[in-house]
């Protein structure tokens, strides 16, 4: 498995490549000017010419792509325009929140969206499955910002179990991460019962059924090991969509997560800071689609890495 | 090793760095930043930290929630009031504004501009040191604005000091400031935040970093600065002046408005700015809270693009001042919380001159429309940022308009490609109408008016978007200038602002009202009329 990991990582350089022009032409398309914008609204010509050497924007375009690709192998990301701190410090600040944030929500997808799923597959056609669906559809329907604000006005405002906003202890991660997990719960839920049900039918497990074994059994140890594949490449996505910050939960939350970094850095036309961010989520979806196969071959070891 | 205790191994595994991860964010409170505070320097470290104020009490901790992200504390490289805001707490000029934008000494003891306009000599308080324990004194003054005129140091305020030609120490409390010009704006340059004075051992030790290392003479110390999240300041043991029960002001940066709203309802944050002006009626209903609303120096218009058809046609331009019914602008966009723009500029500026009303009068701006050859209307784009209120104004405008024949495509785009479509040369324009605001935050008329309708300030560089001319209006600006007498000054801003009422540039709509909240435990805090606000007064009642 070790050579197996290792031939991936490798693999990783080439996209990793490609993936770093096309960042850095689309960045440098899109309309706008950062030494604008820097130098501020009333700044003269002079100004925005000085803002324009400072950041070295008055360099070709190539010998710019040469500096970013230099800078990133020696693992120097540059400094922000917007704030003037290392691009590293910044994207520091802002990254344990989102990682802490997408871990537990996450925890509450798994959760939620486990029980929800097997009791409705269990439970086919009856009123726990009705139940559970139209809540599954109820999590997916409702907008993060609505929930948010809702969450924020019975629990923080009237209830005060919870602080509204801001990042600090538990009680500032409950509600955002609840938010940004019930919409992922109501997805893990469907696919849970979807992949349950399926599993039930299949040959195993009726001559497990047969050859006597007790019903708990069965489910536990011959249906649900199976059904977990699909409901594990999932979650390793979503896990890879929350860890690109989620603008609108961090938004009413005030948290202060990647999305939020990203969102501004992308207002303020910061380079140096999206250029990052964008080479940050790249590596952050191969390693997360490794980590994903490996998990297949520990949940089931008839899949061998090769 | 079966594969169902590796299983479960991995789910507890999971679960376990859940919680083990929470609560290491809830412990140290910081414990997420230590990357942020590295810039801080371990200054950061000795914060008693800041936990959330439950309730209405507060510790002595002012917790002020501001609508967005600072962009540094270097004041002199400072582009918008929230930065500003923040930074007004740790650092003080040699002059200031008072509530009603007049200008006041504070580090000044008194000043004298030569009547040429071509000199300023500050006369200095004495006995005043800097949160790092440096003197100030004249030496001081002159370390900042030598770097302030240096355009070398690229620092984004050089347009309000670059007509500073030297700095002359005359005493240990004596300064004299020559311009290279006249300038008889001057003084208010001096009141503009940008010119607070910085340690000078703090520019030698930190240079370029300075923004991460701010002191000065203000009533706070730095803390951190956690982007995305907050700024702390604290007490500043060598300040000179009353201290406050207020021992720490936490500036929490909260992008989302409701959310803001939300915080000063549960008592998190004792003060609010901006408030959403549809907010203020359920906000006044709690008693626990105070609305205020006060007036600021921006002016809402619209600039047409004088160098294309039909703009280029006074007649057209006035017709649309005829056609826009103000009062009804301050209602529906703006809840009220406005007041009909009577001149160019905002009667809280100085050098204001309030003109005669471009009343709403649908049948004279047909009239005029016919008389410019446009009796059917015509059809333009009209171009602004995309914010909310924004949008909601330029509905408002474009269903003005469309009773008088005139149809207005709206484009709101967001600010970086806005700025890429108005900041072009008049030769490659496309602009026909562009909706913003200004507030010019010298408080002075020459700010108010030079940077937006003279011919020096045209785009690419400049903010005169509609490509404004006017001879009589170029002179009568210069000649404001070009004395410190405040009684010729007047007379020249009063000639400029008559003439650019006449030929209408703009649409002159609205000057919106600062609209701000605070717990009503709290007192001295206030909404400036530049939308800075003034916090070093502040202090709680219980």
């Amino acid at each position: 498995m070790g050579q197996y990991i290792l031939r991936r990582l490798l693999n990783a350089i080439p996209i990793l490549v490609v993936v770093s022009i096309i960042i850095f032409l689309f960045l440098h398309m899109i309309p706008g000017d950062p030494a604008r914008i820097a130098a501020g609204p009333d700044a003269t010509a002079q100004e925005i010419e000085f803002t324009r050497v400072r950041l070295g924007l008055d360099k070709p375009l190539y010998v710019q792509y040469f500096i970013f690709i230099r800078n990133l192998v020696t693992g120097n990301l540059g400094v922000s325009n917007r704030t003037g701190m290392s691009v590293a410090s910044e994207i520091g600040q802002h990254l344990w929140p989102t990682v802490q944030l997408t871990i537990l929500s996450i925890v509450w997808a798994v959760i939620i969206g486990m029980v929800v799923g097997v009791v409705a597959a269990l439970y086919r056609s009856r009123w726990p499955d009705v139940v559970g669906m139209v809540g599954s559809v109820t999590g997916i329907s409702i907008p993060d910002m609505w929930l948010g604000m809702i969450l924020i006005e019975f629990f923080a405002v009237r209830l005060g179990w919870f602080p509204v906003a801001g990042y600090g202890g538990w009680g500032h991660i409950i509600m955002p991460s609840f938010t940004l997990g019930l919409g992922v719960a109501a997805v893990t839920a469907r696919f849970a019962r979807t992949s349950v049900i399926e599993v039930l039918e299949e040959d195993y497990v009726r001559t497990a059924r047969a050859k006597g074994l007790p019903r708990r059994k069965v489910i536990w140890k011959h249906a649900l090991r199976n059904a977990l594949i699909p409901v594990i490449t999932m979650t390793g996505l979503q896990f890879g969509f929350l860890l690109g910050g989620a603008v609108v939960t961090e938004t009413v939350f005030n948290w202060p997560g990647i999305g939020q970094l990203l969102v501004q850095s992308v207002e303020y036309r910061d380079y140096p800071t999206v250029q990052a961010l964008m080479m940050l989520f790249s590596v952050e979806f191969i390693l997360i689609n490794l980590l994903v196969d490996v998990l297949y071959a520990v949940v089931n070891p008839r899949i061998q890495l090769r | 090793m079966p594969a169902k205790t590796k299983v479960a191994i991995l789910a507890v595994a999971m679960i376990a760095a859940a919680g083990g991860i929470t609560a290491c964010g809830g412990s140290t409170n910081s414990g997420g930043s230590t990357a942020g505070n590295h810039a801080a320097s371990g200054s950061g470290q000795n914060s008693t930290g800041s936990g959330t104020a439950a309730g209405g009490s507060s510790n002595g901790v002012l917790t002020v929630a501001l609508n967005g992200n600072p962009t540094t504390t270097d004041p002199y490289d400072t582009q918008d009031n929230l930065s500003y805001t923040i930074e007004k707490t740790m650092y003080q000029g040699l002059l200031g504004f008072d509530k009603n934008m007049k200008i006041v000494p504070v580090l000044a003891q008194s000043y004298t501009v030569a009547p040429d306009a071509k000199s300023i000599t500050f006369t200095l308080r004495q006995g005043i040191k800097f949160a790092d324990g440096t003197p100030f004194n004249a030496e001081a003054v002159k370390v900042n604005l030598d770097r302030a005129k240096d355009p070398n140091s690229h620092l984004k305020r050089y347009s309000l000091f670059s007509m500073i030609s030297q700095v002359k120490v005359l005493g240990d409390y004596k300064v004299e400031v020559d311009l290279n010009q006249p300038f008889g704006a001057i003084a208010g340059n001096f009141a503009h935040p940008a010119a607070m004075m910085i340690s000078p051992k703090a520019l030698q030790e930190y240079g370029s970093k300075v923004a991460q290392h701010p002191d000065g003479t203000g009533p706070y110390e730095f803390v951190y600065w956690k982007d995305g999240s907050d700024l702390l300041v604290k007490q500043n043991p060598n300040y000179w002046g009353t201290k406050t029960n207020v021992k720490e002001i936490d500036f929490k940066f909260v992008p989302d408005e409701a959310t803001s709203v939300s915080m000063l309802e549960s008592g998190e944050a004792q003060f609010v700015f901006p408030i959403p002006t549809d907010q203020v009626s359920s906000l006044q209903s709690n008693s626990d809270i105070v609305v205020k609303h006060t007036p600021s120096i921006v002016v809402d218009y619209i600039a047409f693009n004088t160098t294309v058809k039909p703009f280029n046609n006074p007649l057209v331009r006035q017709a649309i001042n005829y056609a826009i019914d103000k009062n009804g602008f301050v209602q529906v966009v703006d809840n009220g919380f406005a007041q009909p723009a009577t001149s160019a500029i905002a009667p809280n500026t100085w050098g204001y001159a309030k003109q005669p009303p471009y009343d709403a009068n649908i049948q004279k701006a047909k009239d005029l429309l016919k008389q410019a050859g446009y009796p059917n209307g015509f059809t333009a784009t009209l171009v602004s940022s995309n914010a909310s209120g924004t949008v909601k104004a330029d509905q408002f405008i474009q269903q003005q308009l469309q009773q008088v024949g005139i149809t207005v495509n709206i484009q709101p785009l967001d600010s970086a490609t806005l700025d890429s479509e108005i900041f072009v040369p008049a030769s490659q324009s496309k602009l026909q109408m562009y909706f913003g605001g200004w507030s010019p935050s010298t408080g002075d008329a020459d700010w108010g008016l030079r940077p937006l309708l003279t011919k020096a300030d045209f785009p690419p560089t400049g903010y005169n978007l509609g490509f404004y001319t006017d001879p009589v209006v170029e002179q009568a600006i210069q000649a404001g200038l070009d004395t410190a007498d405040p009684t010729k000054r007047q007379q020249a801003y009063a000639t400029a602002q008559a003439q650019i009422w006449k030929d209408a540039p703009w649409a002159f709509l609205v000057v919106p009202d600062n609209v701000f909240a605070y717990r009503s435990n709290l007192q001295g805090a206030y909404v400036m009329p530049d939308s800075t606000l003034s916090l070093n007064n502040a202090s709680f009642t219980n």
